[in-house]
């Protein structure tokens, strides 16, 4: 043990001293965190051009109650509530009378004038649009939106509640419904999202119902897995390359006259554990701060914490021998490049399937998912944020299904490191490096 | 006892025997020579001592104890395949191997090494700034602090200037004569000859010399004559009875053949040319190593 301590300190001392590590505890929340930071700014820094709409209405009745909803819209979204100062686009509408010969000609006259950047969009309103629940053979168009927009057009979108207004009040006023009636029938019902009532387990006392912060619940467990993912990466990551270099550098057999692979392994991975455990002081202590001063912690799963240390302690421990191995069986650092995929794999996956298992947290998918091993730390967890939570007993069965996991994957992965670091020469095939982890 | 006793010992990898039935001893307080070709095993089977690969079959006993590492940190060992922690500064570096072999507060010990292998300057420096023959030195040093009871050294001169390959020399007869067995691998033949009680040749695996160079010579007889001649190496052609003729420069080598008499083969070349010193002796370390591993080796393998 005395001889892991010392490999494991020296590896620990020598790797936090370099400028990467220091260069990646920054780095790693701003690549991270980038996305939502350039949302964010992009937010801040809207596009106030005005969007001119060329509306042609073949009802004769939809365009002017679409020009006031629209003007209604804006009134109410396009400006600070205090500043009165234009935070988002305008949009301008025009009718645009129906030409009474050729209808492709104007339609093409139209798109030319979208061409021309003249005008954004033009809308083209049938009479069927008055009557969608009706259905005809063939379909009869209802509304048309012409533009040349990539990418995200949120035009489309933004109109679609304006459109729909229009068009309801147009058929309340053919019901003969007063203009006084339109406000109440045409505003949609809001369902206010509340968290459930309890009872304080000590005093007895009944806990309302509180509104919900839907950013909250959505950024908490999103904000706790994340940071999950940059720790462990942060641990783990340098040790693929680590490894090359210390075989290319030929220290390896030099230390293996002192010290067994299990122990050289053992004492990597304790190193990375402990590089994990100080980015983790870093980056803990970083978010609550920033949670405090936004009177924000409240909705941090703190309870969740023990699990979280477990879950990293795991997954750098899985991932860490994972990379020694990998590492071992490379001969140089662009070999090391190459199988860097292959390490982030058991990160990636589940961060890739974030959103459906958030949406979905104990469905099917979400949990055989996190019940996998090498998904185990991040779907678990995340689901365990949730604010629904998952059944008593599948966390633990989580921990244990990783436990082994990582127990098989060290076993195996010492096995091919031993073998691996004195091998030279060309890069061994993937049949070899299975034969070496079942080699005497 | 000896310090390593290797008993019927195979070692194969894939198709390949890298060591094959191979038994040998050491003396306690030696310096046993190691010699062999590229390839033919030398290697492999001090890894099979320090512990880094495991024998197939046979027994191998290091310091009196079954091969299991537990005497590791009694064994100082330099590797033929040079390799330091290049951003760690030397002193450092030596520390931690020193205590990583189980030694303690091992600064004292670690200063006068580098004070007596010319390294004090650099106790402070980064091993990646050290030329290549410091680096070896340091890594020299890497091995035998604290002081092993057994020192294997895979190729430790090689690469080193004459000043520094004395310094070393004189280091490890230095550690044999406080008592400690040095297993010394070496191409250097000459080396071999000069510092080693024992010598012992593996071949494709297997041992085909072993014992005193004495002991290894008598086993040839005295089928070796050195000369030196003036007018050049034509005089040598067709000497009766001699089989080959090998240049060292300022002295040539010939090999009789069985039954030739070397005052035939004195009076053919006073008849020739001046002839300024002849000697009859025992073939040379280096001679019979090519005997046993040279192309003729080769050849006969092939018939």
């Amino acid at each position: 043990m005395r001889k892991i301590l010392l490999m494991a300190k020296r590896d620990y001392v020598e790797s936090v001293r370099t400028k990467a590590f220091i260069i990646g505890l920054v780095v790693a929340p701003l690549l991270f965190g980038g996305g939502f930071l350039g949302i964010a700014i992009l937010k801040k820094q809207p596009d106030l051009h005005e969007k001119r709409i060329a509306v042609l209405d073949r009802t004769a009745l939809v365009a002017p109650a679409l020009v006031r909803a629209v003007a209604e819209k804006n009134a109410k979204e396009a400006y600070d509530k205090i500043t009165h100062a234009q935070t988002a686009a305008l949009y301008v509408l025009q009718a645009v009378a129906p030409a009474a010969g050729d209808a492709e000609a104007q339609r093409l006259a139209l798109s030319d004038r979208v061409r021309s950047r003249e005008l954004f969009a033009f809308l083209e309103i049938w009479p069927q649009a008055l009557h969608p629940g009706r259905e005809t053979k063939p379909k009869a168009p209802g509304v048309a939106y012409y533009t040349n927009a990539g990418g995200i057009d949120t035009t489309r979108n933004w109109l679609r509640e304006p459109l729909n207004r229009a068009v309801r009040s147009v058929q309340l006023a053919q019901l003969g419904v007063e203009d006084g009636h339109f406000e109440d029938l045409l505003t949609p019902v809001a369902i206010d999202p509340m968290s459930l009532l309890m009872r304080d387990a000590r005093t007895g006392a009944l806990q309302q119902a509180k509104k919900k912060d839907e950013i909250a619940d959505f950024a908490a467990p999103f904000g706790m897995v994340l940071m999950l993912i940059m720790i462990v990466m942060v641990g783990t990551a340098p040790m693929l390359s680590a490894v090359t270099e210390d075989k290319n550098q030929r220290i390896f057999e030099m230390l293996l006259g002192l010290a067994t692979p299990m122990e050289l392994m053992a004492a990597r991975v304790l190193a990375a554990l402990g590089r994990s455990l100080t980015s983790s002081a870093f980056y803990i202590c970083g978010a609550l701060l920033v949670l405090q001063g936004m009177a924000m912690m409240g909705s941090i799963p703190l309870h969740l914490l023990p699990w979280f240390f477990v879950y990293l302690v795991a997954y750098v421990t899985m991932l860490s021998s994972f990379a020694s191995a990998l590492g071992a069986a490379c001969n140089s650092p662009q070999d090391a490049q190459n199988l860097a995929t292959v390490l982030v794999a058991p990160i990636m996956i589940p961060f890739f399937v974030m959103m459906p298992v958030m949406t979905a947290p104990n469905g099917a998918m979400a949990t055989a998912m996190s019940l996998f091993p090498p998904f185990t730390p991040v779907l678990m967890l995340l689901r365990q944020c949730m604010p629904m939570g998952v059944p008593a007993w599948q966390p633990w069965v989580g921990l244990v299904g990783i436990l082994l996991w990582t127990a098989g994957i060290t076993w195996v992965a010492a096995r091919i490191f031993r073998v691996g670091i004195l091998m030279q020469g060309q890069p061994p095939k993937l049949s070899e490096i299975i034969r070496w982890a079942w080699a005497k | 006892m000896p310090a390593v006793e290797i008993v019927s010992v195979t070692k194969t990898f894939g198709e390949v025997t890298a060591v094959d039935d191979l038994s040998l001893s050491a003396p306690e307080g030696s310096v046993y020579g190691f010699i062999g070709p590229n390839g033919s095993g030398k290697t492999t089977t001090i890894r099979m001592i320090v512990n880094i690969f495991y024998p197939d079959r046979g027994q191998i006993r290091v310091l009196g104890e079954e091969m299991s590492g537990a005497r590791n940190h009694l064994i100082g060992y330099l590797p033929e395949e040079r390799g330091l922690y290049r951003k760690m500064q030397v002193r450092a570096l030596l520390e931690f191997f020193g205590e990583l072999r189980g030694g303690r507060n091992v600064g004292k010990e670690v200063s006068a090494w580098l004070a007596r292998l010319d390294l004090e300057h650099c106790a402070n420096r980064r091993v990646a700034t050290l030329s290549k023959g410091m680096s070896q030195r340091v890594q020299f040093i890497a091995a035998v602090v604290p002081e092993p009871k057994l020192l294997i050294l895979d190729e430790p001169f090689t690469g080193l200037d004459p000043v520094s390959a004395d310094a070393l020399r004189e280091a490890i007869l230095d550690l044999r004569r406080r008592g400690a067995t040095v297993i010394l691998s070496t191409h250097d033949m000459t080396v071999a000859e000069t510092m080693c009680d024992h010598i012992c040749m593996i071949f494709r695996g297997k041992k085909v010399l072993d014992g005193t160079l004495a002991s290894i010579q008598d086993q040839y007889s005295n089928d070796t004559i050195r000369v030196a001649v003036g007018g050049g190496l034509a005089v040598l052609d067709d000497l009766p009875g001699v089989e080959k003729v090998r240049d060292l420069g300022q002295v040539q080598e010939l090999r009789m053949a069985l039954g030739c008499d070397p005052h035939e083969v004195l009076r053919a070349l006073v008849e020739r040319t001046r002839v300024t010193s002849f000697s009859v002796a025992k073939p040379s370390l280096h001679d019979i190593f090519v005997r046993i591993a040279g192309p003729a080796a080769e050849e006969v393998e092939v018939a």
